[in-house]
């Protein structure tokens, strides 16, 4: 075998499935001994050079950088066969993934959310603690939590995809699997378009378009219904209160904030900077809120259902405006944000929605 | 090395009864200007804050106790007096408690880099608050109440773990106290693992130091235990002045070394529980303001404890005011300003000595 096919089919040499298969007959059999089956190309080309002539780490990196330079056109030629196609992402980023994607992983609940909402929740091979809803989610092979998901259980189930959101920061993560050559698809959304975008992305990455764009339309109509409602009343004056010691918010990049505004409010901390910033409680008792949101009640528990000891006095509780809104619907960018807007509308124009 | 440090303070106390009177009233000097400064830094800095209050008014008010509203509206009034003051007057209970304590595990362990943290005290009380947390969550007296338990068990572990067949040799001591460290640690990263999402996030911050989310309702007790404890303190300093001198040389002019090291260790940790229980872990409080007290007053105890109590409590209100105005309306958790302040002033000091 040459030297260019080793370094472009490293995943197949050295990536066995499952890792516990024995070493495929390709591959040499000190490599294979050598290497336990997942060590970096680079460093098995640097140790198989090494073994055969003493080179010493200079000589290896000048072949290496050689070599690479001498693949790259073999290498582009080996993807356009491989039929991939490259998406950019919310961060950004340039995706590289095949044209059809059977093993998915989903690092966030809104993002399992929207895998089963097109229709591909059965191209899902693993996804997190946290995901719950739908009831089939429960049953795929967990690897971890959003925040400290398991490398290794990942590398195992061999995706080709795995999706993250933003709000749970993997970014050392994101480059651990960049480097096993999985593909790794971030999603941001600030507000309700974002979390379209995302549900359209995915639609499009999992090759279920139509079924993207059915969901979106549905979503947009049910949106568009709560708006129409809500446009003659007076914005409401809003306090979201994430969670109450210490006092957190939703700020400037959070998508609830425009999730409130739609339902015919107005997020007293709209403009603050930031998604989740910890808040002043005076700036929140001066800021005379006329309402207050408690997201509770859903699978974080109700532990955030009481209002904070400095807003006892605010105008909101003194007339009984505090209402608790499932969790789920509010904090999770996914298909149901819709439903929390609903719920959200309903609550604070109770007037509208009775007729 | 921790000979030398003993020869060093043997230089450094001065323990002469006929001086008795001097000491006192440069005792009582120091006292009166730190509380003169600290009422005034309690003043000024409920006029600072993230929302802009009328100044004169909020004078006026204050200096009436808040029985006179003035012309402040009502939710300045609020403001002013629910909010600002409550969280300014536990910045000085934590403080308060934090030096203290710091200044007597000094002169205890006759080790200038004691303090509760080193001894694993404080992150026994934040096992204990995390453990109330988790299963008494809504109830407010289980916090401080399993933060002094958990203060209480860290130290003893401490003590029970530094006792040799040597006895409790201060070296042996600060050793225990690393390991009892480093050991709750690991507890807290554990538990915080294990806890929800939305909770998590609420104890890196808690951990951190920080006096925004505290229940009313802690402020009483957490002022009760600083003032009481810093007298307790007080009281022994004479006993820690000779313990400075080594543990045998204390004993030989009459000090009940083991009766005095028992009421430091569980005053401390009173100290600690309450101060942990009502804002977490702020650091270097123990460890910057007894060591200024020390350079400007000298280092005698019955100085150094008092001046360090009032100065804890300025301190760690100056940082609090940084912390709560810097950025308005968010916020950040004083544990990082204290250590932003406190660390290189700490080296400025130890340059300079």
């Amino acid at each position: 075998m040459t030297l260019c096919s080793l370094l472009n089919t490293r995943a197949k040499v050295f990536r066995p499935p499952g890792f516990r298969s024995s070493c495929p007959a390709d591959a040499p059999n000190f490599l294979c001994r050598r290497m336990g089956g997942q060590r970096d190309s680079l460093l098995s080309l640097h140790l198989t050079l090494k073994r055969n002539r003493p080179l010493g780490l200079f000589g290896t990196l000048v072949l290496i950088l050689g070599f690479h330079l001498g693949c790259a056109h073999n290498k582009s030629q080996t993807e356009t066969s491989k039929q991939i196609r490259e998406i950019t992402d919310d961060a950004g980023r340039r995706v590289v993934v095949p044209l059809r994607i059977d093993r998915v992983i989903s690092l966030a609940p809104n993002l399992t959310e929207i895998v089963y909402a097109v229709g591909a929740g059965n191209r899902l091979v693993g996804d997190t603690s946290y995901c719950d809803f739908p009831e089939a989610a429960k049953t795929v092979e967990r690897v971890g939590d959003t925040l400290h998901p398991s490398l290794e259980r990942i590398i195992a189930l061999r995706p080709q995809l795995v999706l993250v959101s933003t709000a749970s920061q993997l970014e050392v993560f994101t480059h651990q699997l960049e480097h096993q050559d999985i593909a790794v698809f971030v999603t941001d959304p600030h507000d309700l378009e974002g979390v379209f975008r995302s549900i359209n992305q995915l639609g499009a990455i999992l090759g279920q378009d139509d079924q993207a764009k059915q969901l979106i339309e549905q979503l947009r109509t049910r949106a568009a219904a709560v708006e129409a409602a809500v446009m003659h009343t007076q914005p409401i004056r809003v306090f979201y209160q994430l969670s109450a010691e210490p006092l957190y918010t939703a700020g400037h990049d959070a998508f609830v904030t425009d999730l409130i505004r739609r339902a015919g409010a107005i997020s007293v901390t709209a403009d603050v900077p930031g998604a989740w910033p910890k808040y002043s409680a005076e700036s929140a008792l001066a800021a005379r809120p006329e309402a207050i949101v408690l997201p509770t009640g859903g699978s974080m528990g109700d532990g955030n259902s009481t209002v904070a000891e400095s807003l006892q006095r605010s105008p909101a509780v003194v007339q009984g405006k505090v209402y608790k809104i499932n969790d789920d619907h509010l904090v999770r960018p996914g298909p149901r944000a819709v439903d929390g807007l609903e719920e959200m509308a309903r609550a604070l124009h109770p007037d509208v929605f009775k007729r | 090395m921790t000979r030398t440090k003993a020869d060093q303070s043997r230089q450094n106390v001065v323990y002469v009864p006929s001086r008795n009177r001097t000491t006192f009233r440069k005792t009582l000097l120091a006292c009166a200007i730190l509380s003169t400064g600290l009422l005034a830094a309690v003043v000024l800095t409920s006029l600072v804050g993230s929302e802009r209050l009328p100044a004169g008014a909020s004078l006026c008010a204050l200096l009436s106790f808040g029985r006179a509203q003035c012309a402040l509206t009502t939710d300045q009034f609020d403001i002013l007096f629910q909010i600002r003051l409550p969280r300014i007057l536990l910045a000085a209970a934590v403080g308060g408690s934090l030096a203290t304590a710091g200044a007597s595990y000094q002169a205890l362990l006759r080790n200038p880099l004691a303090e509760p943290y080193l001894l694993g005290i404080s992150n026994g009380a934040a096992v204990g608050t995390m453990v109330a947390l988790v299963f008494f969550g809504a109830n407010e007296w289980s916090r401080p109440l399993l933060a002094f338990v958990g203060a209480l068990l860290a130290t003893l572990a401490v003590y029970r773990l530094a006792r040799g067949r040597a006895g409790a040799t201060p070296e042996r001591l600060v050793l225990a106290g690393v390991i009892v460290t480093t050991f709750l640690s690991s507890v807290i990263v554990f538990v915080t693992t294990l806890m929800d999402a939305t909770r998590i996030r609420s104890f890196t911050f808690w951990l951190l130091g920080d006096l925004s989310g505290t229940s009313k309702n802690l402020l009483p007790v957490a002022i009760v235990i600083a003032v009481a404890g810093a007298i307790v303190l007080a009281a022994n300093a004479r006993s820690l002045n000779l313990l400075m001198l080594g543990e045998r040389d204390a004993f030989d002019l009459g000090v009940e070394v083991g009766r005095v090291r028992i009421i430091v260790f569980l005053v401390a940790s009173l100290l600690v529980g309450s101060s942990v229980a009502a804002s977490g872990s702020v650091g270097y409080v123990g460890l910057v303001v007894p060591h200024l007290a020390r350079l400007s007053l000298g280092s005698d105890n019955r100085i150094t404890i008092p001046a360090a109590a009032f100065g804890g409590a300025l301190f760690v209100i100056v940082a609090d005011t940084v912390a709560r105005t810097v950025i308005a309306p968010r916020e950040l958790p004083v544990g990082a300003i204290t250590a932003l302040i406190g660390a290189p002033l700490f080296i400025y000091l130890l340059k300079r000595t």
